[in-house]
């Protein structure tokens, strides 16, 4: 299977989503959750779709209020989250006690 | 209340603008993000996320620009914001005629024109080396002033002229219509003493300039250039050695020192109005009629031979002697410093009377003369070529030399977006003209979208390089019509920085490129013209194979 980049800021939204990786989510929400801007978090959000790690799918909203755009990880991106963020944990757990010592 | 509604229309406003021009494949990601912009907390903030937004959407529109087909389908594979919209392909049109026109005004301004001139000097300087002319401008004016038998014209030529015996001729000419202009050949001499008419020109100068050292310093370097025509150094044979040092001899003894540089800057004045030649390169190329580093070479020399033979003197106990050769050097060099008019002149001067105030404060040490010593102590360091006040040539110009060679590239860039802008524009509305005839075949039909859009930002380039080369170019039209209208000489130096960092390289560090340009100099020092000749011509080859991709070999995908 063939994954785009992660970067870390790909690494912050795809931990949003495993927080509750069943739920839709708004890419407002996950804005305000990870503090990406919209310039960053929407060409994340559109990797991940174009990569078929991420499902998108139009919520109707009450009469004159445009639909939201709701966004949740496929079963594949749920396995590659995991994976990366197993794999970026050890790293971060090992820089820890460096600073706790200091 | 009112604001925060505005600044939330507005934000509306830019992210469907930016949907309008995005990509079929990522309008749906527009209008995710414009979904989204009713729940933004804070009207600024709400702002802030169509801005975002509209900044991924138009990077997504460039991308697919260059790359057409993503995702298996064309850039425009509906025609994209101009193909099912005839008004708003009018608007686009109208927005970009507007821009042409209002580039093309520009024309109308006289800095316009000549930052025009300037800016694709050096683009063209290539295209004259090939056909031999290097100087065509003035070579016509030469022409010109031969016919209308004007000396000053000709004298005028003549000190610019690169072509050493077309320049000699000019100036016999010149001063044969009126003797007064003998000061020509001081002036080419200076630049061109290996021509044979030299020794004859110098006994004709000292007869009428008698006390001036620059006729000494012409016939100095007459004698060893040929000794060093690529600036090395080698010894003349004995004889040459004397005539050299007589010269040198009399130089040093000279009370009086002049370039002639204000006379050519009031010959300047006067030609360049008569004829209306009023091109910076050619008539504000100064750095060729300053004194030649050769001649302050020459002066170091003799100067160092006068110490050493003072020296000499010293060791033997003639200290009147010695302090007659330290003061010979000393009382030269305040004669070029005082005398002389640019900074390099001065520089000279100091440098020269440094290295005879160390000697004469040690000798008036010895003699016991301990104010004298002082004196000349401070002298000394307050001249030191290294530590003093004179450390470097004087700085004459305003701007400095580093906004030079920044506004130098700026131009030079400038010039060519215009160049290039224009080429777009012509080729787009040839496409779009084809494409309103009855017969144009579906290619040109589908090509319509694609080449309004090209020349609505073809358009919009082109006036945006318009007005940065006008704005930057206008302070040295200023600084030029000071100089030849009103002989304002003060902030010439910043022209003629500036004018010769548009030799270099945009963005090349000017120690790289003297690197380069000393690596790959082969009797043309035009490579970099070429270099950039190629850049150009890959960079406009690109544009064109991204047009016909987009219009010839892209069938659309979803085409019946």
């Amino acid at each position: 299977m063939k994954t785009p980049r992660i970067s870390p800021e790909t690494l912050l939204v795809l931990e949003r989503f495993l927080e509750r990786p069943t739920d839709w989510r708004y890419g407002y929400e996950l804005s305000r959750e990870t503090g990406l801007k919209s310039g960053t978090l929407y060409p994340i959000l559109m990797r991940l779709e174009k990569y078929s790690l991420l499902e998108a799918c139009w919520v109707a909203t009450e009469d004159g209020v445009p639909p939201r755009h709701t966004y949740r990880l496929t079963p594949n991106g749920l396995e590659l989250a995991r994976n990366k963020l197993a794999e970026a944990r050890p790293r971060s757990m090992v820089r820890q006690p460096a600073f706790c010592n200091g | 209340m009112m604001l925060e509604t505005h600044l939330r229309q507005a934000a509306t406003v830019l992210l469907e603008s930016a949907i309008r021009i995005a990509p079929p494949d990522t309008r749906d990601w527009g209008r995710a993000m414009a979904g989204e912009l009713n729940y933004v907390e804070g009207p600024w903030a709400a702002v802030m996320w169509a801005a975002g937004g509209a900044s991924v959407l138009a990077k997504q529109a460039l991308v697919s620009l260059f790359i057409p087909g993503r995702r298996g389908q064309d850039l425009v594979p509906d025609g994209g914001l101009f193909a099912k919209n005839a008004s708003l392909r009018k608007a686009a049109l109208v927005i970009g005629g507007a821009c042409v026109l209002a580039a093309l005004l520009f024309f109308a301004a006289p800095p316009f024109r000549q930052a025009i001139g300037v800016a694709l000097r050096p683009w063209s300087f290539m295209f004259r080396m090939a056909s031999g002319n290097i100087q065509p401008g003035i070579t016509t004016l030469a022409k010109q002033t031969e016919m209308r038998h004007d000396p000053e014209g000709l004298a005028f030529c003549a000190v610019r002229l690169q072509d050493a015996h077309e320049s000699a001729r000019q100036a016999e000419e010149a001063v044969r219509l009126d003797p007064n202009l003998l000061w020509v050949y001081a002036v080419v001499a200076m630049r061109h003493p290996e021509l044979r008419e030299t020794s004859q020109w110098v006994e004709k100068l000292e007869r009428w300039d008698p006390q001036n050292a620059l006729f000494h310093l012409i016939a100095a370097e007459s004698i060893v250039r040929p000794h060093h025509p690529l600036g090395t150094w080698a010894p003349p044979n004995q004889d040459q050695d004397q005539a050299w040092r007589t010269a040198m001899a009399a130089a040093f003894q000279s009370p009086k020192f002049d370039d002639y540089l204000d006379r050519v800057a009031d010959l300047t004045r006067k030609v360049v109005a008569r004829y209306g030649f009023y091109d910076p390169y050619e008539v504000e190329s100064r750095a060729e009629l300053d004194l030649p580093r050769s001649a302050i070479e020459n002066s170091e020399r003799f100067a160092l031979s006068l110490l050493r033979s003072g020296q000499e003197l010293e060791a033997r106990g003639d200290l009147q002697g010695a302090r007659e050769q330290y003061w010979a050097v000393a009382r030269y060099g305040q004669v070029i410093d005082s005398q002389g008019h640019t900074g390099f002149e001065h520089w000279g001067g100091t440098y020269l009377q440094s290295m005879a105030y160390k000697p004469l404060k040690a000798l008036s040490e010895k003699e016991g003369n301990s104010a004298e010593a002082a004196l000349f102590g401070y002298l000394a360091a307050k001249l030191d070529p290294v530590k003093g006040e004179h450390a470097s040539v004087p700085k004459e110009s305003a701007f400095g030399l580093d906004t030079s060679r920044r506004n130098a590239a700026v131009v030079e860039i400038s010039g060519l977006m215009i160049l290039i802008f224009s080429g777009l524009v012509v080729i787009a509305l040839t496409i779009l003209i084809a494409g309103t005839r009855r017969s144009a075949g579906p290619a040109a039909q589908r090509a319509k979208p694609v080449a309004t859009m090209v020349v609505l930002t073809s358009a919009v380039g082109l006036l945006f390089s318009s007005v940065t080369l006008y704005l930057t170019y206008r302070p040295y039209w200023y600084i030029f019509q000071s100089a030849i209208l009103n002989g304002d000489r003060v902030q010439t130096r910043d022209l003629q920085e500036f004018l010769s960092s548009m030799q270099m390289l945009p963005g090349v560090p000017p120690r790289l490129y003297l690197l380069l340009d000393a690596l790959l100099y082969s009797r043309s020092p035009s490579f970099l013209f070429y270099v950039w000749t190629g850049v150009t011509l890959l960079g406009v080859s690109g544009l064109v194979l991204i047009l016909l991709r987009h219009l010839l070999g892209h069938p659309r995908s979803h085409a019946p």
